[in-house]
């Protein structure tokens, strides 16, 4: 059996002043908080010890082992958007210390993009909660955030990861700290030609004879064709704070990717013959400041992002040359502001606004053309978008057991603004024993057409209308436990929302896609979620986290003609049923990691035929680790392995996009003490 | 606390159980003999779920996916056009750059070509002999069929790869007629015998497809570009050129806006069939455009057509939302609908055994 050996993952311990090791836990909480400024959210907050739980973990790894929303992914180290409750991608938002990361252009965010590792805080704001951070989330929103580690003096953490296929990820943090400032430095360098083996069940290999008959064909055994990866990731933070109530903030991000697009299960193209690349330059930085009084705060913030997108689409000619069939690229530059303020009348009432702005300048080029006059041409568009959203809200606690919350925001993208986008929130505490609380809200939302939708050439549609929906949502939650032994928190969600004109591209008579507002969706369901965490004995430990969802999504829209057999069905590839299971059993110091997530089956038609290629078989993942620390005089070293794919499933997240079978990971760290 | 161990670990255990299959598929006997329709479904870009759908108009019976379920593997992404030449089929799978032969009544794969750029249609020049275009390609590929080897390229003049768009091919002696469609404007004609382009035609933007009548006359049909194309934007035109002198003889404007499209003959070649949100028919002497169709949309989204080369029956394909299966509509000559059934996801493109 091959060794399970695993990294040591370190992360700030801010009350000791140093990193610590994973398997070093804090006291059982059994606390059911309900800070006032928290009224009736439905959220999902992750621990640090999911998001440093492995050096070569991305967003969407992270979130696919520990939610229940659907992660699509395209492969490995390959495009992965996350959905809510049903909707789509792009019904997502995502900000990255308040400032909206989603790319303007496609309205979506690729989360194998982002480094776990780089994520001290990340929480999931389901359906109306999302309100509270940004709006566009008809599906709820992912916040990310970075946070100031508390150290005294220099620290150090260095992993590295060896993996199957020849992959390599390198993680390094130097932090420097006293009691006003603090530095951190983090990087990420992870590289693989990402060549993994799988059974092609998709196509076959003909054996001819001489006079070229067939006779035998195969299912080959192919390696990913053209999916190597290397993705730079750095960090840069600093931290001052007064000690008088004012903390300053800065934080730059800075991503070089370069990512081959892997070739699909059904190409019959030879790999050497074409280039498909796509390259990445991303800078995103962000300035705050925050003024905290003993019952006011004043917060203000400006960032910076710049992106640059290269997509190389090339032949062979046969001659060793390589010509470009397709040659793209794209700039878009972000500026961002954003003030924010909360005033609190006595313990009672917290009193919010905020004011925020993104001004997007994209300039895209698709494609180079020779026209008619034998002039050179570029089909691409320059645009720039303000986006401006303003919010107020009233947060009332009249007593201990009770909360209400009313949020106001209004948006403006380009001249069009949204009707007032209201929302309500409420919770009350049923049962203090067991810390019974009641959660309800609702809330209507807005999505604007992204920068594409508009203006892509071909094919953009300037005349689309914005998607709205109304969405509602009730639950309870519970906590019990006691600090030295055990704690279980559960909680369960039913949502309802509806969302109108929702845009989709589809093809066009002349060869191209465009967008439309086409359908209606009703998306509603049911979320779970429980987590416990035992103190067995005194070394032993069990901590489960387990959530599932229930997100019937269904098109409600007009039948486009009488043969439109989409009406009433599930939208495709949105699995009606979600669920993951996240074990951790720790002795002294070694810990077992077990992670399990789950999809039902997706339909790949809206009709929901159930056709030899309509459908997606239900989707089980299982993955294992094993972590030892080792604690020496002057410094921790961990060892871990991990085990992905546990029983080598041959599979497919999305079709024609094969996954890799068991592969194998081996990590090992150092944490200066 | 030891029991509480015990029915977590069981519980682990249980979800340990994975169902989780990446199919193979089964292999299935066709006998498909006498007359019968392929219809090629394009399937979803890059989502490698074309398919070929078999109708027998005697039996009005219709059966889906023949080439996955004959030959346990898939067809590829976006099936594009296909062929009929000595009872084999050469189906052309665009994005899956390659050309499969199969049998036309067993369905089953006989032979392939890769090594192709972005191919469309195919057309044979003999046996062992044929032309291959391609999109994203400034070549035209040669290829040897009984060997399924490429031999040669024709350069398309003046033509970048990166605009290489080369379409519909229709033979007149020992000249072949080819349209340009992507972000060009040409028709291009090749002298067979030396596989060379010898004269080229600049017609409007974007011709789509090529006929060729009773009369000798080329057809194409242009889409006009779209709006803010750096290329142009003007109304599409259906062109008469005639095939000797290789001039336009005939030029009928549409209006800016619409997109007409999949031009067809019927089986004499006398009357010309095409798309323009409608089913429009025409005869090839008529001096102006129609003002009425010859079917009307219903709520369809027409996107492929054909004519039964024997009886003159219409087939117009319903791609209805481009992400389920589609509908084929069978209309006599006098507008009757005689059959109606569900193919596969964006039937395009039509092929007569």
């Amino acid at each position: 059996m091959l060794l399970l050996l695993t990294p040591l993952h370190a992360q700030q311990d801010g009350e000791r002043g140093r990193f610590r090791s994973s398997v070093e836990y804090e006291p059982i909480s059994v606390v059911g908080a309900r800070p006032i400024r928290e009224i009736g959210y439905q959220q999902t907050k992750f621990d640090s010890l999911a998001l440093k739980e492995g050096v070569s973990l991305s967003m969407a790894d992270v979130l696919a082992f520990n939610s229940s929303i659907y992660v699509k992914s395209y492969g490995r180290a390959t495009l992965s958007t996350v959905s809510f409750r049903g909707t789509s991608p792009s019904h997502t938002q995502v900000t990255w210390n308040g400032m909206r990361i989603s790319n303007p252009m496609l309205g979506m965010t690729d989360f194998s993009m982002i480094p776990a590792y780089f994520i001290d805080d990340a929480s999931l704001l389901h359906g109306t909660s999302s309100i509270n951070e940004t709006g566009g989330g008809m599906g709820g929103a992912v916040k990310l955030s970075t946070t100031p580690a508390t150290n005294e003096g220099f620290g150090l953490q260095y992993v590295q990861g060896i993996a199957s296929f020849k992959t390599f990820d390198e993680f390094l943090r130097l932090t420097w700290g006293n009691r006003n400032w603090q530095v951190s430095t983090r990087a990420v360098l992870s590289t693989s030609p990402n060549d993994y083996k799988y059974r092609n069940h998709d196509k076959k290999v003909n054996v001819y004879d001489e006079e070229m008959n067939i006779i035998d064909q195969y299912y080959p055994m192919e390696r990913n064709r053209s999916g190597a990866y290397r993705d730079l990731h750095l960090l840069q933070e600093i931290y001052y704070n007064t000690g008088r109530g004012d903390k300053i903030g800065l934080n730059a991000w800075y991503i070089n990717s370069k990512r081959e697009l892997a070739m699909l299960t059904v190409d019959h193209g030879d790999d050497t013959d074409f280039e498909n690349l796509q390259r990445e330059q991303t800078f995103r930085s962000v300035l705050s400041w925050d003024h905290l009084r003993q019952n006011w705060k004043l917060a203000a913030k400006a960032g910076y992002i710049y992106t640059w997108l290269a997509y190389d689409y090339k032949r062979d000619l046969g001659n060793g040359t390589m010509a470009h069939m397709t040659r793209s690229r794209s700039r878009v530059n972000t500026l961002y502001a954003d003030l924010s303020a909360e005033y609190y009348v006595g313990d009672k009432w917290l009193f919010t606004a905020a004011l925020t702005a993104h001004q997007h300048f994209v300039h895209s080029e698709d494609k180079n053309i020779i026209l008619q006059d034998g002039n050179r041409g570029i089909v691409g568009y320059d645009q720039a978008r303000i986006e401006l959203s303003a919010l107020v809200s009233a947060k009332w606690r009249p007593t201990e057991r009770f909360g209400m919350s009313v949020v106001l925001r209004e948006e403006m993208f380009g001249k069009e603004w949204t009707p007032p986008i209201p929302a309500l929130f409420i919770d009350g505490v049923l049962s203090k024993r067991g810390n019974v609380i009641a959660k309800a809200s609702l809330s209507r939302n807005f999505r604007f057409p992204t920068l594409n939708d508009l203006y892509f050439l071909p094919g953009g549609n300037p005349d689309l209308k914005k998607e709205s929906g109304w969405t509602y949502d009730a639950g309870v939650e519970f906590t019990v436990g006691n600090r030295e032994r055990f704690s279980l928190h559960g909680s369960a969600t039913w949502f309802d929302s509806y969302i109108h004109d929702w845009i989709i591209w589809l093809p066009t008579t002349k060869g191209f896609f465009s967008p439309d507002n086409i359908k209606d969706v009703h998306a509603y369901g049911i979320e779970v979620e429980a987590n416990t965490e035992i103190a067995l004995t005194k070394e032993w430990r069990l901590m489960l986290d387990g959530s599932f969802s229930w997100t019937p999504s269904i098109n409600e829209g007009e039948p486009r003609s009488a043969a439109d057999r989409s009406v009433g069905k599930q939208l495709p590839y949105v699995p009606e049923y979600s669920s993951s299971i996240s074990g951790r059993l720790t002795w002294r110091r070694w810990t077992l990691h077990y992670k399990w997530c789950y999809y039902s089956k997706r339909y790949t038609m809206s009709s929901n035929d159930l056709s030899l290629s309509g459908t997606l078989p239900t989707y089980f993942m299982n993955n294992i680790s094993l972590e030892k620390i080792f604690s020496l005089k002057k410094v921790d070293i961990s060892v871990k392995g991990a085990i992905n794919n546990l029983f080598n499933e041959e599979y497919l997240s999305v079709l024609s996009r094969p996954m890799p079978g068991i592969n194998f990971q081996l990590f090992v760290g150092i944490i200066l003490k | 606390m030891t029991r509480l161990t015990n029915i977590s670990l069981c519980a682990m255990l249980l979800i340990l159980t994975s169902c989780m299959k990446w199919e193979y598929g089964e292999v299935e006997t066709f006998t498909a003999s006498g007359n019968g329709l392929f219809i090629c479904n394009e399937g979803n870009f890059q989502y490698g779920n074309a398919t070929l759908s078999y109708y027998d108009p005697a039996t009005q019976q219709v059966e889906n996916e023949v080439f996955y379920r004959a030959n346990a593997m898939k067809l590829g992404d976006v099936c594009q056009s296909m062929i009929i030449r000595d009872g084999i089929g050469w189906v052309v799978v665009n994005n899956s750059h390659v050309v499969f032969a199969i049998d036309t009544e067993t369905f089953k794969e006989v032979g392939r070509i890769t090594g192709l750029t972005s191919p469309r249609y195919i057309h044979f020049l003999s046996d062992d002999k044929a032309y291959v275009t391609q999109l994203w390609d400034n070549r035209i590929f040669i290829v040897n069929p009984k060997r399924y080897e490429i031999t040669g390229y024709i350069e398309i003049p003046n033509m970048s790869m990166e605009q290489g768009s080369t379409e519909q091919m229709v033979a007149w002696g020992d000249y072949l007629f080819v349209n340009s469609w992507s972000y060009q404007n040409r028709i291009f004609k090749i002298d067979t015998r030396t596989d060379s382009v010898v004269a080229e035609l600049e017609v409007g933007i974007q011709p789509t497809s090529l006929v060729l009548d009773c009369n000798n006359k080329l057809w194409t049909v242009t889409d006009g570009g779209y709006d803010n194309s750096p290329y142009g934007y003007e109304a599409p035109k259906l062109y008469c050129i005639d095939a000797e002198s290789f001039e336009i003889e005939r030029c009928f404007e549409f209006r800016l806006g619409d997109a007409p499209s999949e031009l067809q003959l019927n089986g004499s070649g006398d009357t010309l069939y095409w798309l323009n949100d409608d089913v429009w028919a025409m005869s090839v002497d008529a001096e102006r455009l129609p003002v009425r169709p010859f079917l009307n949309s219903r709520g369809t989204l027409y996107y492929g057509l054909t004519i039964d080369p024997y009886n003159g029956d219409v087939y117009v394909a319903d791609a209805i939302d481009y992400s389920q299966q589609g509908k084929i509509y069978r209309y006599s000559q006098t507008q009757e609908l005689i059959d109606e059934f569900y193919v596969g996801i964006i039937p395009g493109a039509f092929c007569w055994k």
